[in-house]
């Protein structure tokens, strides 16, 4: 059995705390959100995944980046809605330092995603997932299950379940904003309305 | 009786009540009807889903003394989830199966293994595909 290292163990326990509250209500009809101010946001596992063409992509290579990053199946029809509409916040946002990562938990693999994404004529990039990066982010049993992730690397929101396309767009363009305020000298650092409180819709 | 097992770790959103002994002479046939149950609110696809992605839900026998005639499964139930229209499954219903025995057998007992696939969505979120064992205790006459 392979130990758990101090700092494994640390991104374990905070990645937990805020997914374990949302997945033990997930058998529940009821889509589940939660979103976190600034300053309680933790750490986004890293992790590494092949993407179609085969390339190795590590998480934090989008340092910098506002990410959404969604975990999803071909077979998930909840995903199937929500897809066209990361294909719009990528070309709506991509300029401004946003990314939409989609890890697929399909265990057919390439055979069931390729023609997929070639179907849905997917923009953003796709990466194959397993059971170890979704353990990572708290199991992810129910699809789809999204992150929003700052530009700090730390996990800004969640949503469990199909969420609402315009409440996707106001904390991606809010933490895309919360960038510009801290660029441009200001010391008050823009923490999004929908990110404060930190409760479960 | 038997009860089925979970193979795959998952929220059981689908159940397969007790099944009962099967009792079958040799060369003779007999129909094993599996009562499966749904919880509310969540669906399974169908056995015949329309779109090409989506996993049906399927029964094989996959163990066992009895040659399998036929599995029929009852009418879907068409479904919208936004823009898409698909075939389920929901709450309770039947899957038949129709067994043949070989000439050969003999008295006495026996044990079929199936394994019932779905995969399990509400309108709002879908469930892994999951994977139940049926076992069906066979009583040769």
């Amino acid at each position: 059995m392979t130990r758990l290292t101090g700092r494994r163990f640390s991104v374990l326990i905070a990645v937990a705390a805020v997914i374990i509250p949302l997945c033990s209500c997930s058998g529940s009809s009821a889509t589940r959100a939660a979103s976190h101010p600034a300053k309680e946001r933790k750490s986004a596992p890293d992790f590494t995944l092949r993407d179609a063409n085969g390339s190795l992509v590590k998480l934090s290579d989008y340092r910098g980046k506002v990410v959404l990053l969604n975990f999803w199946a071909t077979w998930c029809g909840p995903c199937t809605l929500e897809i066209p509409w990361f294909i719009d916040f990528e070309q709506q946002f991509k300029s401004k330092g946003f990314e939409v990562v989609g890890v697929s938990m399909d265990e057919e693999g390439w055979t069931a995603v390729k023609p997929y994404i070639a179907q849905h004529k997917m923009n953003y990039r796709v990466l194959l997932g397993d059971d170890s990066v979704g353990e990572l982010y708290g199991g992810v049993d129910s699809l789809p299950t999204s992150f929003i992730i700052d530009r700090d690397g730390k996990i800004a929101s969640v949503h469990v379940g199909l969420a609402e396309k315009n409440e996707y767009i106001d904390e991606i363009e809010n933490l895309l904003g919360a960038k510009q305020a801290r660029s441009s000298g200001s010391s008050v650092r823009h923490v999004p309305a929908a990110l404060v409180g930190g409760a479960a819709k | 009786m038997c009860l089925p097992l979970s193979l795959a770790a998952q929220q059981n959103k689908l159940t397969v009540e007790p099944v009962k002994e099967l009792t079958i002479k040799p060369g003779g046939t007999a129909v094993e009807t599996l009562r499966v149950v749904v919880e509310p609110s969540f669906h399974v696809n169908s056995d015949k889903p329309k779109d090409e992605f989506v996993i049906p839900l399927k029964l094989t026998w996959i163990r066992g003394p009895l040659e399998t005639e036929y599995t029929h499964y009852p009418a879907a139930e068409e479904i919208k989830v936004g823009d898409q229209m698909l075939t389920v499954f929901t709450g309770a219903f039947n899957i038949e199966t129709e067994f043949k025995a070989p000439e050969s057998s003999t008295p006495g007992t026996s044990m079929m293994t199936g394994k019932l696939r779905y995969q399990a969505c509400n309108n709002q979120m879908c469930f892994r595909p999951a994977t139940l064992e049926i076992r069906l205790p066979v009583l040769f006459q």
